[in-house]
């Protein structure tokens, strides 16, 4: 009895501490991770950037989030993918599949690139970046589909999508097709180099997708004047 | 300034220029032909010859070289690299250079040099081994490798009790399969080493006097049950006649014992016995008969082996030197040996690797051809020949 109520007088401390914030006091101010700003000298500043820098050996500063990239090899849309693979916050693996899956596919390339003859190289693509860029481009729907509710009936109106609608659909249908359609002993990686090298050339389920989608919209042309934006 | 001294090395070595073939493997020293060869790469293709010139840059194996001399002996990621570039390339370094101009230099009437390769993880020790083989082949030693002594002592589903000594274990699997990389190693001498005494595997089987080698191997590898015995059986043959000076008809060769990973015939195993009772590295024959060969009583020969903390078992990430990894008991029965240091990168090798990435197309990123790619990838790897393999992966 007596240990039971020294564990309820006991502080509590929560179990995991928090590291990065969302929420700070106003005078935090934001860091800073570009490396330029840091290597230019005292001279060549204004006024009010001489002010911010004095500021900074005063003022505490908020922790940088893991999305935030001092490195010249980071891309904002490999992060994005990372982050939308990521499943419990398990950032690390997310990025172990991203990083074996560029060389996954790097591996074949430069494997078909050596073997193939002198005329054909030039036409083989090495570079895993420039093969996922091009992948979800091609994935990318131009129109997408909105329920739209008339009287009782519910229409399918075709719409034209944002940039940031479309770079998520494409990267979810992307996900999507590889968590479900694939063999029980395949890895994540292995799927995922094969789709989208397969979206790179054009072919493949997901691309498939995209112009069924382009079909349907065509074949809702008719109720595009429900659309009131 | 790398650059310079790389341009006028290239200038010296100028004087017998080599088409650079793509893809297949690189000929022997041609009369000048058209188109330069690249700064990384060396001309002389024969280990024997290699030298301080040729520091820092790759050189060839032909692809048949590959298949016979290391048919189970390289890394797992140096094999997949060999079949994405379509070519196996290896950069002479300064260990390998010391150790072969030792083997060269060493009086094989005496006991067998032991030398010892330690490193921190990922420097390159394993190739370094892998190097000085390929001189030992080429020169026409027998070459007993053993690519990673941690396998024998861990993962280990099939032990059986040896049938020569009751309290010792025989692994059947892992020694029928050294045995027939062996022969794929050794085939040319295979039917010129003959046995010296009759071997009785069981109550009906046996193999009489002078026998060649071919005959014991293919005993192991028909009776897997006896394979362990007749890979000791065979150890010890090789021990016996390399000892013996020139005979009528066996002829004198030169025997080379490679084994990566020599801290685990000292540490712990992780296999246990029926009863679950813990095994000892003593109490299997196979670890039994490689300590003896690594003893330094018998001639003509030596023994290369190499540290590993990657494959140990209950050994501290951080530890690599001799006397943390081996033990007591592993450092007093190799010592005396010859320790030969390998570190990691210098400039000018790092610079050597990362032009051969560019020139096979490895490193793809459009920011590591940059000078802050480049010093960002020095900064996150140190020079670490495995890091740095890693992080170019991705890139």
């Amino acid at each position: 009895m007596a240990a039971f109520t020294a564990t309820l007088l006991k502080p509590w401390t929560p179990r995991v501490l928090q590291i990065r914030w969302s929420r700070y006091n106003p005078y935090y101010l934001e860091p800073e991770p570009r490396k330029e700003v840091y290597s230019t000298p005292e001279t060549e500043l204004t006024p009010e950037q001489l002010k911010e820098r004095e500021l900074k050996s005063v003022r505490p500063i908020k922790a940088a989030p893991p999305v935030v990239h001092s490195s010249v090899f980071s891309d904002p849309m490999i992060s994005k993918f990372i982050n939308m693979m990521m499943k419990g916050g398990n950032k690390i693996l997310a990025r172990n599949i991203m990083l074996q899956t560029l060389e996954n596919i790097k591996r074949k390339q430069v494997e078909k690139y050596h073997k193939a003859p002198d005329a054909e190289k030039a036409g083989i693509e090495c570079n895993p970046y420039v093969i996922f860029h091009q992948a979800l481009a091609n994935c990318k729907p131009v129109i997408g589909l909105v329920t739209i509710q008339r009287g009782s009936r519910h229409y399918q109106v075709p719409t034209p999508l944002t940039d940031n609608r479309q770079r998520f659909v494409a990267m979810k249908w992307m996900i999507a097709e590889c968590r479900e359609n694939k063999h029980r002993r395949t890895l994540m990686d292995e799927k995922l180099a094969q789709e989208l090298l397969a979206a790179f050339a054009n072919k493949g389920p997901v691309v498939k997708k995209k112009f069924e989608l382009h079909k349907m919209a065509e074949a809702n042309r008719a109720f595009a004047h429900y659309r009131w934006w | 300034m790398i650059m310079a001294l790389y341009r006028l090395t290239g200038r010296l070595c100028r004087a017998v220029s080599q088409t650079r073939s793509l893809g297949t493997a690189a000929v022997e020293a041609e009369p000048p032909a058209s188109g330069t060869r690249a700064i990384f790469r060396t001309v002389q293709q024969d280990p024997a010859h290699h030298s301080e010139q040729d520091l820092g840059q790759y050189y060839t194996l032909p692809p048949d070289h590959v298949c016979s001399v290391f048919p189970h002996g390289l890394p797992r990621h140096f094999q997949l690299q060999m079949k994405t570039f379509n070519e196996t390339c290896v950069m002479v370094r300064e260990p390998a250079l010391e150790l072969i101009s030792h083997l060269k230099k060493a009086d094989y009437s005496k006991p067998a040099l032991r030398y010892l390769l330690y490193g921190v993880t990922g420097t390159g020790k394993t190739m370094t081994l892998c190097h000085a083989l390929h001189y030992c082949s080429t020169q026409g030693w027998v070459v007993v490798h053993i690519p990673d002594a941690h396998l024998w002592v861990k993962n280990c589903k099939e032990l059986i009790p040896s049938s020569y000594n009751s309290s010792r274990l025989d692994q059947p699997i892992l020694a029928s399969q050294w045995l027939k990389n062996f022969g794929i190693t050794n085939k040319h001498f295979l039917s010129k080493i003959k046995t010296t005494k009759t071997y009785m595997w069981t109550k009906r089987e046996s193999t009489e006097e002078g026998q060649p080698l071919g005959e014991l191997l293919e005993k192991g590898l028909t009776r897997i049950k006896s394979s362990s015995d007749v890979m000791g059986a065979l150890l010890r043959e090789l021990r016996l006649q390399c000892s013996k000076p020139q005979d009528e008809g066996s002829g004198a060769f030169r025997l080379v014992v490679a084994v990566d990973g020599v801290n685990a015939l000292w540490g712990r195993t992780t296999l246990r016995r029926e009863n679950k009772n813990k095994v000892e590295p003593e109490e299997l024959t196979v670890v039994q008969n490689l300590r003896k060969m690594l003893k330094n009583d018998w001639c003509g020969g030596a023994i290369i082996t190499s540290l590993s903390q990657s494959g140990s078992l209950f050994t501290p990430r951080l530890a690599y030197l001799p006397h943390e990894l081996l033990g007591k008991e592993g450092f007093d029965s190799l010592d005396p040996f010859i320790p030969v240091p390998v570190p990691g990168y210098s400039e000018k090798e790092f610079e050597s690797c990362y032009q051969y990435y560019i020139d096979r197309k490895w490193l793809q990123h459009s920011q590591s051809h940059t000078e802050e790619g480049k010093k960002e990838l020095i900064f996150l790897s140190n020079r670490n020949p495995a890091v740095f393999e890693k992080l170019c992966a991705a890139l």
